[in-house]
């Protein structure tokens, strides 16, 4: 996802400062100013390495120790190989000792036995003779023939990165066995081998870098440790976490998703049953099997009968009893609500924990193939259909780039909705205003996603298909950018949150406002008083955003959208200005 | 397999040139094989093995000497390094501390060191590892002597 810099910034001020029409607005504990800083940090603290890269890192290392040091580029790599790579480290403990390191890594000064003056000399390996140009040792003069080192070499190199560490062959002698020795003496085959484990290593047992981890990918990432999130993007588009190396996961961290996923596979085997990829139509009872991003589905006719993929409700009561139109993540609701059909009635009653798992379960793997699914339709987007759109609506293919970037959004959503579902699991039971909150935040987030993705999808396909150029194509272009650029900040707002802990619900308490969400007015009564004002106090802040200072639109306070100010009903949520 | 036979003919010959030259080993090719050998080492002195005589058998790859050779006790030993059972023995330059340099001779001589010193701390024999990792050292002692006793020293009368 690249959306330049300059661009980002002004989104940050259109939705975050000024123009404030909510007197009652109040502050989160991170402010806004310290946010933006966070967010460029964030995107300078790795970069991404190509084998060029790394050949010349690597090199460039080498010849400053070599140099430093006055020791050969051999000895060189030998030396940082040892210390991890670690430049400094190296200089450190050598002038702080050299002849301990040297003791350690195996560099000696001098010949530990003399050469023989013969004429034949003894391998000592084969005990074959060999004339004294035939026969060769390293720094400490043990001497073997060619076809003994070569077996000597290729046995280690065999065994693996090991060879990296190659000593002399004499068992008493620790004098170190370099890349010069290796090119000399080994078969071209295990030179290729050796190599390849000599630039490994400098990834590998580097503590700032590490390869890429998506099949096939040569790329590494050197990180700036300690300095923020772990959320890499590589140059083959792979987005991972740099700590642990699975998949990109804000706004949950490391060790819930560890956990989470052992959860996975220990249960697999329960869930495969449950999960199977179909779910029967709520009313003909067909087995429908989802192929398409969104959450709406529509059976085929002569049914055509409109349900929520999630609840298998009706799609008609989406509304505000869900939590926000689009909106269908509210597990608590859903086990009161009356609604649903024989195998949601049985997940509503059972109160074991697999039951309650299964649920985010469901939704997180839902998440994860609608995120494969958006991925493919980007792909499918970006290969056949823009030429086309571009063709009907005359527009030169630069400027439909709002679509790319709505659909990069719509995957980067799902991924983050996912993981709010495994953070959605580990929230303490205990923790009712917390929960409450969360859900509302993630109910927001998934409904602005489906509105999202539904323009991009379902409205887009209009256009595909038109056979002249159509009139609204400009509307449409405001509308699926504005959609695009709102769900954008208010996803970044919402990782921020979740990283917080959601401190606000917590550690606030003093200041409340009651009732200022409609939607929510009758949940709150279910937990305690004071603490589900507070909630409702700071969701309003990251919930809604303040209006669109930028001439020319308002924002709604409602849904959020950017509509044009010549309008004064919002084009989304049909409310008033 | 050219290599290790040439190799091992060598050491064959050096064995059957240096006979004697050091009277605690004795080394024997088989007959028939080249690469099975068998060795007579005695229990050093100072040691509950003292005064027994053990044998050795020696089964060797093909990529000798770039591969060790596998090496077990046929006499029973009670020893923390020694499988009380089949004989195995855990010594580091059989395994991951082996150079193309060791010969059977010096392996020999490196397994008549670990007698004398053994390490509790990676025993294949537990029993005899717990001896003497807890201090007891008379009951280690007088163990590993009642089986040198027993399995290494010719049968009295």
């Amino acid at each position: 996802m690249d959306h330049d810099e300059e661009e980002e910034e002004e989104d940050e001020a259109d939705f975050y400062s000024g123009g404030d029409s909510d007197s009652d607005h109040l502050d989160l504990a991170g402010e806004p100013d310290s946010d933006v800083s966070d967010d460029a940090r964030h995107q300078q603290n790795y970069s991404v390495l190509g084998e060029e890269d790394i050949l010349q890192r690597q090199e460039d290392d080498i010849i400053r120790v070599s140099n430093v040091l006055s020791i050969s580029k051999v000895s060189a790599g030998i030396l940082l190989r040892h210390y991890n790579w670690n430049v400094s480290k190296v200089h450190d403990e050598w002038f702080a000792n050299e002849e301990k390191v040297r003791g350690a890594v195996g560099l000696l000064e001098e010949l530990l036995v003399e050469f023989p003056n013969d004429n034949e000399i003894t391998c000592g390996i084969c005990f074959e003779s060999y004339p004294c140009d035939r026969i060769y040792g390293a720094a400490c003069g043990h001497l073997f023939c060619q076809a003994c080192w070569a077996g000597f070499m290729s046995t280690a190199i065999i065994d693996g990165p090991g060879c990296l560490m190659l000593r002399c062959p004499d068992p008493s002698c620790t004098a170190a066995v370099g890349q010069d020795m290796i090119d000399k003496l080994a078969s071209d085959e295990d030179k290729k081998k050796y190599n390849r484990y000599f630039i490994r290593s400098y990834i590998e047992d580097n503590k700032k870098t590490k390869w890429c981890p998506a099949p096939g990918c040569d790329y590494a990432i050197e990180f700036i440790v300690g300095s923020g999130y772990y959320d890499v993007i590589c140059r083959c588009s792979h987005s991972f976490c740099w700590n642990c190396t699975e998949e990109a996961h804000r706004p949950v961290d490391c060790d819930t998703v560890a956990r989470w996923t052992l959860k996975n596979s220990a249960e697999s085997e329960n869930m495969n049953w449950i999960l199977a990829n179909s779910k029967p139509c709520p009313k003909c009872k067909r087995p429908i099997e989802k192929n398409q991003g969104c959450m709406h589905i529509t059976c085929t006719p002569p049914c055509k009968y409109e349900f929520c993929w999630l609840c298998l409700g009706p799609w008609s009561v989406h509304g505000e009893r869900t939590g926000g139109f689009y909106a269908c993540n509210r597990y608590e609701t859903a086990k009161q609500d009356g609604v649903f059909n024989e195998a949601e009635k049985r997940r509503e009653t059972a109160k074991n924990s697999l039951e309650r798992y299964t649920h985010y379960y469901e939704r997180w793997a839902t998440n994860q193939s609608s995120r494969q699914k958006a991925l493919a339709d980007l792909q499918q987007m970006q290969t056949v259909h823009l030429e086309k759109l571009s063709d009907i609506q005359c527009q030169p293919e630069s400027q439909l780039k709002f679509i790319i970037d709505a659909w990069q959004q719509i995957a980067e959503c799902r991924r983050v909705l996912k993981w709010t579902y495994a953070y959605g699991f580990y929230i303490p039971e205990q923790e009712h205003a917390k929960r409450l909150f969360f859900e509302y935040l993630q109910g927001e987030a998934e409904s602005g996603l489906e509105r999202l993705h539904q323009c991009a999808e379902k409205e887009l396909q209009r256009y595909l298909t038109a056979t002249a150029l159509s009139k609204e194509f400009n509307e449409f272009r405001t509308k699926l950018a504005g959609l695009t650029s709102v769900t954008r900040n208010y996803f970044e707002n919402l990782v921020r949150a979740l990283e917080n802990g959601l401190s606000d619900v917590s550690s606030r308490s003093a200041c409340s406002r009651s009732g200022s969400s409609r939607s929510l007015r009758g949940k709150g009564s279910s937990s305690r008083g004071e603490r589900s004002k507070v909630t409702f106090a700071a969701l309003r802040s990251i919930g809604r955003s303040s209006s669109i200072n930028d001439s020319g639109h308002w924002s709604c306070r409602h849904c959020t959208f950017a509509n044009n100010n010549s309008v004064t009903v919002c084009q989304i949520c049909r409310q008033r200005q | 397999m050219q290599t290790s036979r040439a190799r091992l003919f060598k050491e064959y010959k050096e064995v059957q040139r240096e006979k004697g030259a050091d009277p605690d080993i004795q080394l024997v090719c088989d007959d028939s094989n080249i690469f099975k050998w068998t060795a007579l080492i005695k229990g050093p002195s100072d040691t509950p093995f003292e005064g027994g005589v053990f044998q050795l058998a020696f089964a060797i790859p093909e990529q000798y000497p770039l591969q060790p050779p596998q090496v077990r006790f046929l006499t029973k030993i009670f020893h923390p390094n020694v499988h009380f059972k089949t004989g195995e023995i855990c010594l580091d330059i059989l395994k991951n501390a082996w150079s193309p340099a060791w010969t059977l001779q010096s392996v020999c001589r490196a397994i008549i060191a670990l007698m004398a010193h053994p390490e509790p701390d990676s025993p294949l024999n537990c029993d005899s590892g717990n001896l003497l990792r807890s201090g007891d050292i008379r009951g280690y002692q007088s163990m590993a002597r009642m089986y040198t006793r027993l399995a290494a020293m010719p049968k009295k009368g």
